[in-house]
This record gives structure tokens, C-alpha cells and sequence, in this order.
């Protein structure tokens, strides 16, 4: 290992060792705040790494290209919002608190590899740093039932879905011989018609694994369980996080390895595309849990990603990562506002609990509203703009189906988020409910949020200039 | 040779198929754990038939050594007081331990056999022995090292918190 390859895994060194001092310092002694900028600057700097890291393969585990650089600023960047939500929302309660950014920081090391993995091994292990760490973050709070009940449906689903992942990378390396996702597709590149006797089920159950963790349908069940139960801020980061880390590595998997060029795979990223925006929206209709409609939502943008995945080449790559750049921001800003209205002892996650929002906390509830229409897809936010690349890019690959589907499940979707805003505009019925305390560092974080979001909903074209240079180096 | 091998290698796949059918089959914890221990065994005798000794040691002593310990101290744990006497006789009587006993005792004729009849450098596939392991650990695959301790510092992080927080007590921290 060189100098220049330590230079390009310093995003990941910065975070890997901001964990490391944050437990020194807890040992020294207990600080919240001081873990708290530890975690901070660790995080801001590795942001701040990645204008600068040269773009290289470091051994054949992680390759640290310009489109692992973009996800490594996205990911820190979103960790940084997670740590400021969590430091108002861990401030108030009785609890250890320098533990939670150990494992924040350790969580995030994990998804960033994930995005820059080349390598099955690498893959694995990103997988398993990012859920171990997530086991513990869900569970934080040990003494009250449903984050441990969330925390331990995650620990067995997550658990026996990797057991499934690692089977299938078994059986892909029986058949090929290698791990690498580039000599996978030079061998197949070189056999066009390859004995798919152990590599398909290898492939469907390396499928599966991802599935679990980016709550595709048929692999959702656990999210409505764990969204409720995972404190407001874990849940932030495991919608966007972990499950932005995942896409980025299936999107790096299918323009790598050349395994979308079969028949099969793609007939069953059809099945689960059309699945997730069905059954994402149709699901969410029913609850009446802020924290729950959420988690069926974000199963049912997993859906709108599969389908400008599905498309492929640049156009279709660019499509995917604006929307997950969208989709980071809506996001962390819906969570942001659970998080800033959460009482002591429970989440706000009841619809009562927006209730007439507007009438106490106007600036608040106008920003809630912001990020429930960009998660609709409504014009002038980021959201929007987002679906249009995907439909662009479905359109100009033919696939209809696809597209008439995305435009029937938007639509249904449009009725959940409409009728939360149509709650934070009604008269409140107890005008005397108390005012949940202020958070400073989570105000800071929705300001930017909704910025951001305008932003890009108005003016994207930096964005995409970035966004082009990093797919170029997948592609 | 390679027949000789090869045999050995089925009969270990083998015995470790009858082995977890009977654990994940067992109503009495104990008794899972027993077939359990067997085939981590016969998986071990599949690396070695392999030509992987060192991974063959490694599963003998971390899987059926260390975390079947750990197993059994869980399961001993939920059984205190003087009831667990009375079922601990329960489990050691009748003939839970013929099973178990009968297929180890053909992993170790098989085992005895290897050693005695096969060349050092015998295998199925290429002789890997842990000089090979141990370049490959700490030459390409170092990230994959260094990412596992990291692994090792979340989970180690996540359990001495969630060991202090369990339900039921309460004042946890600062």
C-alpha cells in the first residue's frame, strides 16, 4: 500500500479515527459535548477531504473513484445532519450519550464503504460494520420496549438476510472463481452464455440481501417496526444512510459486474421495482403513524430508484443518483421535524401530535410541509426534479410499464402526504399542549435542509455537473 | 489418493448434513448443542480433506470450542435454582448422547486415518497452509483486516452499552 492510496482512503481513515477519539475521550472522561465536536469535525473534514483525494483503486477491495468520492461527501455530509439532530435530541435524556457517536461514526465508516466497494469482500464487510453498529443505534435506548423490540427485529432479519447475501457470494465465487466485480463481468464479457446453474441463485440471493437492506417489497417487513421504534435520529440515518450506501454499491454492482445483462435479473428487478411502488404506497395509505408512513414511503421511493435503475447506462445512473441526493434531503428534513417535536419519553409520532402545528410553530410546520410535497413530487423542489429524470430517462429507454406505474403509485402517494399537511393546517383542538423545547443545532439542520431542497428544486444544474463527473468514472 | 480424499470429504459432508438436521430438529436445547458441536466437527474434517488445516483448527476451536461455550454458559444461565438439577438429569439420561457420540467417533477414525495415511501436502484442492493465509490476510486483502477491527469496535461499543442499559435499570449514566 502506497502513500497515494493511504492519501485516497483518508475520507474513510478521518472517520474510522474520529470514532476511535471520541471513545478516548469518553475514557478520559464523560463529555457530551465534547464527543459531540469530535464527531462533528471528524466528519466536516472528511467532507472536506474528498475535493482534494485522488481518485484510485486501493487493492482490489475498494475503489475510490469519483463516483465513491460523490457518496463519500453525501454520506458524511448526512451523517453531520444526523449528528446534529442527535445531539438535541440525547441532550435532555438520561442516557450514556458519547456511545452513540462511536457508533454513528463506526455506522457511517461502514456505508462508506459500502459505496466504495469493488469486491465482494469488501461488501460484506461494509455490510456488517454498517448493521452491527445500527444493531446497537436502534436499540439505543435499552430501558423503554419498542426500540429494543425494533432493535432486536432488525439484529434477526439483518442477521439471516446477510447469512443469505454471504451464501449467495459463495456460490457466484464457485461458479466464476473470483470476487471482483470487474473480472466478474470480464468473464462474462468473454462467455456469453455462461452456466447460470449457480450463478443465478447465487445472484437472487445476493439480491436478496440487498433487498433486506434497502426495504425492497418483498423484503420490507421490518421497516415500519424499526422506523417506529428507532429514536428519531437513528431513523434519519437509517432511511438515508444505510440505505443510500446500499444503492450506491447495487448501482456500482450492476455497471461493473455486467449481471443486469440477463434475462432473469431483470425480469425480477422489474417484479420488485412495480412491487415496491405498489405496495410502498398503497401500504402507507393505511396507517396513521407519522414515523410508519414514512417507512412505507421510503420503500416506495427504494421502488422509484429501482426503476431508473433498471433503465441503466449514464442516463439512468445520473436519474438514480439525483433522486437519492432528492431523497437525502426530503428525508432528513421529515425526520429532522419528528425529531425537534419529540417529547422526552416518546417520538412525535401520532398524528395528534401536528395537529394545528402551523398556529405554534409556523416556520416549523411550513418546513415539514416542504419536505412532504418534495417527497410527493410536487414542482419547485428537489423531489420533483428528481421523478422527471427518472420518468426522462425511463421514457427515453421505452420502458412504459414501468412509468405508468411510477405515475399511478406518485399519485396515490400524493393522498398520505397531503393529508399530514392538511393536519398541520387545521385549528388546534388543545390550544394549551405544551411547546417542545428547542433545538438549536436541529433548527441549523432544517434551514440548510429546506435551502438545499429549494435549491436544487429551482436551479440543479451544479448538482448535475457533479453528478456527470462521477458517474463518469463508473461507467 | 485423490479417491481416498475425496471419500473422506463425503462422509464429513455427510455427517455434517445428519448433524444439523438433528440440531435444528432437538426440542431440548442441550441436546441441539450436542449434534451442533458434531457438525462444526465434520465441517472442520471437510476444510481439512480440503487441504485447509489451518482453517480446519480455526472452526474446531472457535466455533465448537469458544462460541459453543458461550452457548452452553447461556443456556445454563436460564436454568439456576434446583429445577435445573432435575432437568439436567433428564437431559443426561435415555440415549440422547448415542448420536452424537456414534458420528464423532467416525469423525475421528476419519481424522486418525488422514494423518496417518496422508502426505503432508495432501488436499483436494491446493495445500493451503496459514503462511498462505497470513500474506493474503496482510497483503491484498489488509483493508478487509483493518475493517474487521472496526467491525470488533462497534459491536464491542453497542454490547457494553446495551449490557448497561438492559430494561429494568434504571440511572444509566451520566
Amino acid at each position: 500500500m502506497t502513500a497515494s492510496d493511504m492519501l485516497a482512503l483518508l475520507p474513510l481513515l478521518l472517520i474510522a479515527g474520529s470514532s476511535v477519539a471520541v471513545l478516548i475521550a469518553a475514557a478520559v472522561g464523560r463529555n457530551h459535548a465534547v464527543a459531540f465536536g469530535l464527531s462533528l469535525s471528524g466528519l466536516a473534514a472528511s467532507f472536506c477531504s474528498v475535493f482534494f483525494v485522488p481518485a484510485t483503486q486501493v487493492t482490489a477491495l475498494l475503489d475510490i473513484d469519483g463516483y465513491a468520492l460523490f457518496f463519500f461527501g453525501l454520506i458524511s455530509a448526512a451523517s453531520f445532519a444526523v449528528a446534529l439532530l442527535a445531539y438535541g435530541y440525547l441532550r435532555n435524556r438520561d442516557i450514556d450519550k458519547e456511545e452513540f457517536y462511536v457508533l454513528l461514526l463506526v455506522a457511517t465508516l461502514g456505508a462508506m464503504i459500502l459505496a466504495a466497494s469493488s469486491h465482494f469482500a469488501s461488501f460484506f464487510l461494509g455490510l456488517e460494520v454498517l448493521s452491527i453498529a445500527l444493531y446497537a443505534l436502534i436499540a439505543y435506548f435499552g430501558d423503554r420496549p419498542l426500540p429494543v423490540e425494533a432493535g432486536i427485529k432488525y439484529l434477526v432479519l439483518a442477521a439471516s438476510s446477510a447469512a443469505f447475501l454471504l451464501f449467495g457470494i459463495a456460490l457466484v465465487y464457485a461458479d466464476l472463481g473470483t470476487m471482483d466485480f470487474a473480472r466478474i463481468e470480464h468473464i462474462l464479457a468473454a462467455n456469453p452464455n455462461p452456466n447460470l446453474t449457480l450463478l443465478l441463485p447465487g445472484v437472487a440471493l445476493v439480491v436478496t440481501g440487498i433487498g433486506f437492506k434497502l426495504a425492497l417489497v418483498p423484503f420490507h417487513m421490518w421497516t415500519p417496526d424499526v422506523y417506529q421504534g428507532a429514536p428519531a435520529p437513528v431513523t434519519a440515518f437509517v432511511a438515508t444512510v444505510s440505505k443510500g450506501g446500499m444503492f450506491a454499491l447495487l448501482l456500482r454492482y450492476f455497471a461493473q459486474s455486467g449481471i443486469n445483462r440477463f434475462a432473469p435479473a431483470l425480469l425480477v428487478f422489474t417484479i420488485i421495482a412495480i412491487a415496491s411502488m405498489l405496495a410502498g404506497n398503497l401500504l402507507a395509505l393505511l396507517q396513521s403513524n407519522v414515523k410508519r408512513i414514512l417507512a412505507y414511503s421510503s420503500i416506495a421511493h427504494m421502488g422509484y430508484l429501482m426503476v431508473a435503475l433498471e433503465v441503466g447506462g449514464a442516463i439512468g445512473a445520473s436519474a438514480v443518483v439525483f433522486y437519492l441526493v432528492a431523497y437525502f434531503i426530503m428525508t432528513l428534513g421529515a425526520f429532522a421535524v419528528v425529531t425537534v417535536l419529540s417529547a422526552e419519553h416518546r417520538d412525535a409520532d401520532q398524528m395528534e401530535d401536528y395537529r394545528g402545528l402551523f398556529w405554534r410553530r409556523p416556520v416549523l410546520a411550513l418546513v415539514f410541509t416542504a419536505m412532504l410535497l418534495s417527497l410527493a413530487g410536487i414542482p419547485m423542489t428537489a423531489g420533483f426534479l428528481g421523478k422527471f429524470y427518472i420518468l426522462a430517462a425511463g421514457a427515453a429507454a421505452g420502458s412504459w410499464a414501468l412509468i405508468l406505474i411510477l405515475v399511478i403509485a406518485s399519485t396515490i402517494g400524493l393522498f398520505y402526504y397531503l393529508r399530514i399537511v392538511v393536519i398541520l393546517y387545521q385549528q388546534p383542538g388543545d390550544a394549551n399542549q405544551p411547546l417542545p423545547l428547542r433545538m438549536p443545532a436541529a433548527s441549523l439542520v432544517l434551514a440548510a435542509l429546506t435551502v438545499i431542497l429549494v435549491w436544487l428544486g429551482v436551479y440543479p444544474s451544479w448538482m448535475l455537473q457533479a453528478i456527470h463527473t462521477a458517474i463518469g468514472s463508473l461507467l | 489418493m485423490t479417491m481416498f480424499l475425496q471419500s473422506a470429504f463425503y462422509v464429513a459432508a455427510v455427517i455434517a448434513i445428519i448433524s444439523t438436521a438433528m440440531a435444528i430438529t432437538r426440542t431440548v436445547a442441550v441436546h441441539a448443542l450436542l449434534y451442533l458441536v458434531v457438525s462444526l466437527l465434520a465441517i472442520g474434517v471437510v476444510f481439512y480433506a480440503m487441504g485447509a488445516p489451518l482453517l480446519a483448527a480455526l472452526e474446531v476451536i472457535i466455533y465448537a470450542g469458544a462460541i459453543v461455550v458461550l452457548f452452553l454458559f447461556v443456556v445454563m444461565m436460564l436454568n439456576l435454582g434446583g429445577e435445573a438439577r432435575q432437568s439436567e438429569r433428564q437431559w443426561l439420561s435415555g440415549k440422547s448422547w448415542v448420536g452424537p457420540i456414534i458420528l464423532s467417533a467416525i469423525l475421528l477414525a476419519e481424522v486418525i486415518y488422514l494423518i496417518v495415511r496422508a502426505q503432508p501436502a495432501g488436499g483436494i484442492g491446493a495445500m493451503v497452509g496459514p503462511r498462505e493465509v497470513g500474506l493474503a490476510l496482510y497483503g491484498p486483502y489488509l483493508i478487509g483486516v483493518e475493517l474487521a477491527s472496526m467491525l470488533l469496535l462497534g459491536a464491542v461499543v453497542g454490547a457494553s452499552h446495551l449490557g448497561r442499559s438492559a430494561p429494568g435499570r434504571t440511572g444509566a449514566g451520566t
